[in-house]
């Protein structure tokens, strides 16, 4: 116990003394959270919309300034004599309107009428949205002034996030991204560094138990995750707003657990890759590829091709992402979250085991 | 003189370069770097960041327990946005499975619906949606209204002809990407990213290995000047990371279905332009770094930023104001509008022409702020 102590201590002073990355390993987490949460979000708000109005009614005019005054929606200026898709092929516009001659007539008259959308379907998701978004605004527009009203309307509750911020939703994804890269950076670095400079040599001529030497490693990384920890979740209480919610007990444990996972992830990467330059590209593999693509951090893990689906289950950010979310927005709390918890500390003890298998074999064989 | 002197040069620099051609050539690790990250790292974007929202998993009270409810569930039901998962009795049980994460959304018709339904006066039924995630909800929204704008035409057609419902509706037309296909915008977005990405690591890499050999005062014992050994450096480089280009091309075409609608001569110019800002940017880093280890760490830093400014994997509308500018002197942007108009949408130079001059601008500046690091560095 003395001796994890102690090796934990010696690896603390070691990165206190680089200072400069001591600050790139607790600012920068910081920063990602601030600049990508804002940069990844994809409900599109004053999308530039051209109108053509082939009726040129008063109730044209009206039908036209509901869309202006949605917030979702800008009119830009189009000239009326030039082919309105030309106006996509140039980004000018996301969508075209084109209201048909006779709507202003057909619509007085209580006659059905159409209207038509051209979106430029390039993006697929705000695709979606504008599709969404034009036919709610006709609907409630169709609907203004009279007494009647579709049969069955619908009163929709958003839970958890009512205002659908969709910060909300990224910044505990990057928040575990920022968690999930820079502690088991600096660990694999630290290991790596001891293979390169032969200083591991020392290690095994030491009394030290391959147990003790990595428990130690471990804990000193564990402590720097939990500062980046602390300093992230300030950020996204006072910048994002968001609170824990329920039973906080589920996220601590997962918390301690997965602050274990992703040191042991990078002192096994160290171990197993005594080569700086190509730990750093493996971390690089399993810290920010594996954690942003394949863990739900932005889209739902179901939509991924069930070929590439399965990996997903090993990745260990999917099911702390689960968490964090869960903690701060919905709060299921145990009865939800046990399974991630028991996966964090599962794959955690996997790590473990392959680093201790690994440094016991290099013990033999020095 | 004069002549003799340009022959010199042109003789120099094809012997330079045939070494560091040879030297490429001969690096496993280098022909290692140059295929296997692209081609993984566009097949992971490509598929593993779909934003299609289908299948939500919708629980159900039906209170009402009539023909007509069993009927609005079944247009829910039978579209493929909403898959049935479950129906209950008590809302307190249906939203605990939504705050566990079972359900996406719940849909609570009420008891009088099939009543009010018969004798035409309008109804509410209520639908709660887990709204976490802010585009799912959105989207998902958007679908429920969509189904029950139907539902009542049905309604309405059954019941009397003409009805005194005045309608608008609107008829949606999704241009250059009739299918959504998500991946079509991921991966001719991922393109641009790889081009910077790689292209920058593999030239820092090339650029201090030298440094890191103790090889450099060699060559400068040579009588060759330092432009012929930057153009020696860069060339195969340009050349090898070209045939990337080309692998990433081919991806998109065979893999994803990527329609190539306009001229693939554009892209590959833009590309090209691209690939010596990545290697601009590469040679730039290599000069500030003493070692290969340093170099990638920088670029574990500048990546993510670079990469998600981008508008390459979300749409630059969707960014807060203050951060949209921002994106215009990221080269990646410029490329990603650029391959997604030509690929996409058939756009011409007529029309893209302001973004190829951006490529050009940012191509000098850091090309040029390169050399003159790596002159100085070698003078």
């Amino acid at each position: 116990m003395r001796r994890i102590f102690s090796q934990a201590r010696k690896e603390l002073t070691q990165i206190t003394r680089d200072r400069l990355a001591l600050a790139l390993a607790l600012l920068l987490p910081l920063f990602l959270i601030l600049l990508l949460s804002n940069a990844i979000a994809f409900t599109v708000t004053d999308l530039p919309m051209v109108v053509q109005d082939f009726d040129g009614s008063p109730q044209s005019r009206e039908f036209i300034a509901a869309f202006r005054s949605s917030l979702t929606f800008r009119i830009v200026a189009w000239p009326p004599d030039k082919p309105a898709e030309e106006a996509l092929t140039s980004n000018t516009a996301k969508a075209v309107l084109v209201i048909p001659p006779h709507f202003g007539r057909q619509f007085v008259s209580g006659r059905s009428t159409e209207v038509q959308v051209l979106v430029d379907a390039t993006d697929a998701n705000t695709a979606r949205l504008i599709q969404g978004y034009a036919t709610q605004i006709t609907q409630s527009f169709s609907l203004v002034g009279t007494t009647s009203r579709p049969l069955v309307g619908a009163s929709i509750r958003l839970w958890y996030n009512p205002g659908r911020e969709s910060q909300k939703f990224y910044a505990p994804g990057m928040f575990v991204l920022g968690i999930s890269m820079f502690p088991p950076l600096l660990a694999a670095l630290a290991m790596a560094k001891e293979g390169e400079q032969k200083t591991i040599l020392q290690v095994y001529v030491s009394s030290i138990s391959a147990h003790e030497f990595l428990l130690g490693k471990i804990a000193a990384f564990i402590v720097i995750a939990l500062c980046e920890w602390v300093i992230s979740m300030a950020a996204l209480y006072l910048v994002f707003g968001l609170r824990l919610v329920g039973d906080p007990t589920p996220l601590l444990v997962a918390t301690v657990l997965y602050a274990f996972c992703v040191a042991a992830y990078g002192t096994l990467i160290g171990a197993a890759i005594p080569n700086q330059a190509a730990a750093i590209q493996a971390v690089a593999l399993g810290g920010f590829l594996l954690v942003f693509l394949l863990s739900g951090l932005m889209f739902p893990v179901e939509n991924i091709p069930a070929g590439l689906r399965w990996i997903s289950n090993i990745v260990w950010g999917k099911y702390y992402i689960v968490i964090v979310r869960d903690a701060l927005l919905q709060g299921g709390g145990w009865p939800a979250m046990w399974f991630s918890v028991l996966m964090i500390g599962v794959i955690g003890a996997f790590f473990y085991f392959m680093a201790w298998l690994r440094m016991r074999a290099m013990q033999v064989k020095a | 003189m004069k002549k003799f002197r340009e022959h010199d040069f042109w003789d120099r620099l094809r012997a330079l370069l045939k070494k560091e051609f040879n030297q490429l050539r001969r690096d496993r690790r280098f022909a290692v770097a140059l295929i296997v990250p692209p081609t993984l790292q566009m097949l992971l974007f490509g598929f593993a960041l779909n934003s299609d929202v289908s299948n939500l998993r919708l629980g159900i009270i039906d209170d009402s327990r009539s023909p007509e409810s069993r009927e609005l569930i079944a247009s829910f039901t039978e579209s493929k946005s909403f898959r049935h998962a479950g129906m209950f009795v008590d809302s307190k049980e249906l939203e605990a499975q939504i705050s566990r994460g079972k359900l996406d959304a719940g849909l609570v018709i009420p008891y009088n619906f099939a009543d009010r339904i018969l004798r035409g006066t309008p109804l509410n039924v209520q639908l709660l949606f887990n709204a976490v995630n802010a585009n799912t909800a959105a989207i998902g929204t958007g679908y429920a209204q969509g189904i029950l704008q139907t539902y009542n035409i049905g309604l309405n057609a059954g019941a009397m002809r003409g009805s005194s419902l005045r309608r608008i509706t609107t008829r949606t037309a999704f241009l250059y990407n009739p299918g959504l296909i998500s991946s079509w915008f991921i991966v001719t977005g991922t393109f641009g990213v790889l081009l910077i990405l790689n292209g920058s690591l593999v030239a820092s890499t090339a650029m201090i290995k030298e440094r890191e050999a103790g090889t450099v005062e060699q060559l400068l014992m040579t009588p060759a000047g330092t432009t012929e050994i930057i153009l020696a450096k860069i060339t195969p480089l340009f050349v090898f990371l070209m045939c990337t280009v080309l692998l990433a091309v081919a991806l998109m075409r065979f893999v994803f279905d990527v329609p190539m609608r306009g001229n693939l001569l554009l892209v590959l110019g833009a590309a090209a332009l691209c690939t010596l800002c990545g290697i601009g940017i590469g040679t730039f880093v290599a000069t500030f770094t003493r070692s290969a280890q340093q170099a990638q760490l920088m670029s574990f830093f500048v990546n993510p930023p670079l990469a998600t400014l981008s508008g390459s994997l979300a749409p630059i509308e969707a960014m807060p104001q203050w951060l949209q500018p921002v994106t215009v002197f990221n080269p990646i942007r410029h490329f990603g509008i650029i391959s997604r108009g030509t690929l996409l949408k058939g756009a011409g130079l007529d029309i893209l022409w302001p973004h190829f001059l951006a490529l050009i601008a940012f191509t000098l500046v850091l090309v040029s702020l390169s050399v003159w690091r790596f002159r100085k560095q070698l003078g």
